[in-house]
């Protein structure tokens, strides 16, 4: 399990990297974007792992959005850097990619049906699909944002 | 020292119009480089402190309408600004909120702070090869995280780096964003399915899924967020909707490319 969990890390950093340089994060907070990208997304796989906590999908990316938001916070000021520019690239690999593929797929399978029992299949996997990819999306960024909120006077103040 | 202070150390007193006129554009380069209005608000607050003004701001998602005043005295000037659509920048958006600490604390005059802020717009420019191996390496990484074999993450890595060098090079043509994100999707996910022809056995729906996710406007979505508990509520539904508008073309372009590989979804 260690194995997975460094693996994990490792390109969940490297895809928080990637995707800070896309949104021109400066680049002496590359690092701090992959560090915190990877402590979060193994602090999700650990809270997902049965043998660990076995928590739902979108109460263990909450919990790790939140996390991320709390590093931010704290690291920007010493990166002088806005906390905000490591919130997207740090969430990124926790987006429910698949979840919003197979949704999307279910809608396009649900109009090129041609059968009542072929769209009631579909349309409940949109639907299932759908739903807990939004779920995932409003907890997530909700977690994630609330920590900013929270502590204002240092998340505001990191490029001073 | 206090913000008042500061600004007596630079000598001079600023008219409403000075000000507001370069308060205007500072707001509009941070708002285009996808600022949140409450940075944006902080920061615009704290410069008019350091001029002695008071300021109001009117945010709206094209336009920003501003008006400066010096309390207890009839100099009051207002002032509306397009926002300048400008490719998201933290980098930017990280030195322009170090001008205003600056303004604030150091006591620049404005004629400084405006040489300054000309000079970071200047500046502000990417290294297109190097954001275009990281970002291909990222996804590529995706498609690992998802559960990606090897070869899937090949593919993933050839068809972001194609689909991303396409978005650069549309852009500095000025193509209207919808257009790239629907023809970018549409090569990367072709790129992608070609992972049911080379690998049919390991994980190609893993590869076409991942293969457009450099695309997704997460900024956009977050700072939706941020301005929603903001109360921001006009930006926050405009910025949500560009987000939306930019996935559905994304989608579509997704789905055009799944059609002509003749590839399905499940």
């Amino acid at each position: 399990m260690l194995f997975e969990i460094i693996k994990d890390a490792l390109l969940a950093a490297m895809a928080a990297i990637g995707f800070g340089s896309i949104s021109r994060v400066p680049r002496r907070s590359y690092i701090w974007c992959g560090l915190i990208a990877a402590l979060g997304h193994s602090a999700r796989f650990l809270l997902m792992d049965p043998d660990v906590l076995g928590m739902h999908i979108v109460a263990a990316t909450g919990i790790a959005a939140f996390l991320i938001g709390l590093m931010a916070v704290f690291i920007s000021p010493v990166a002088k850097t806005p906390a905000e520019a490591y919130l997207f690239p740090a969430l990124l690999p926790m987006i429910p990619g698949m979840y919003a593929y197979r949704s999307f797929g279910g809608l396009a399978m649900c109009l090129l049906g041609d059968t009542q029992e072929k769209f009631g299949v579909y349309f409940y996997r949109f639907a299932e699909n759908g739903f807990i990819c939004l779920a995932i999306l409003f907890t997530m960024v909700i977690c994630a944002i609330v920590p900013i909120f929270t502590f204002r006077s240092t998340a505001f103040r990191a490029t001073r | 020292m206090s913000n008042s202070d500061s600004h007596k150390l630079s000598g001079k007193r600023y008219t409403s119009k000075e000000v507001c006129l370069f308060l205007s554009d500072y707001a509009v380069a941070l708002f285009g480089c996808a600022a949140t209005c409450i940075r944006l608000d902080r920061n615009i607050n704290r410069m008019a402190a350091a001029f002695g003004k008071k300021v109001e701001m009117f945010i709206m998602p094209r336009h920003i309408h501003m008006t400066v005043c010096q309390p207890g005295e009839d100099d009051t000037f207002t002032y509306i600004s397009s926002v300048r659509p400008a490719p998201i920048s933290f980098s930017l958006n990280t030195r322009l909120s170090q001008l205003s600490w600056h303004v604030a604390d150091d006591g620049l005059s404005l004629e400084t702070a405006r040489h300054r802020f000309e000079h970071m717009l200047q500046c502000d420019k990417e290294t297109p090869w190097v954001t275009l191996t990281l970002a291909s390496l990222a996804n590529a990484s995706f498609c690992g995280i998802f559960g990606g074999d090897a070869i899937a993450m090949l593919i993933v890595l050839v068809a972001t780096a194609i689909g991303f060098r396409l978005k650069q090079l549309m852009a500095s043509c000025h193509v209207d964003g919808r257009v790239i994100f629907f023809v970018c999707a549409f090569i990367s996910s072709v790129i992608g399915a070609s992972a049911f022809i080379l690998t049919p056995d390991g994980t190609p729906s893993i590869a076409v899924g991942t293969s457009v996710l450099y695309l997704v406007p997460g900024i956009p979505f977050l700072n939706s967020f941020s301005d929603l508990l903001y109360r921001h509520y006009i930006c926050a539904f405009s910025r949500f909707t560009d987000a939306v508008i930019l996935t559905a073309c994304l989608s579509l372009g997704l789905c055009l490319g799944m059609k002509l590989m003749s590839v399905g979804m499940f």
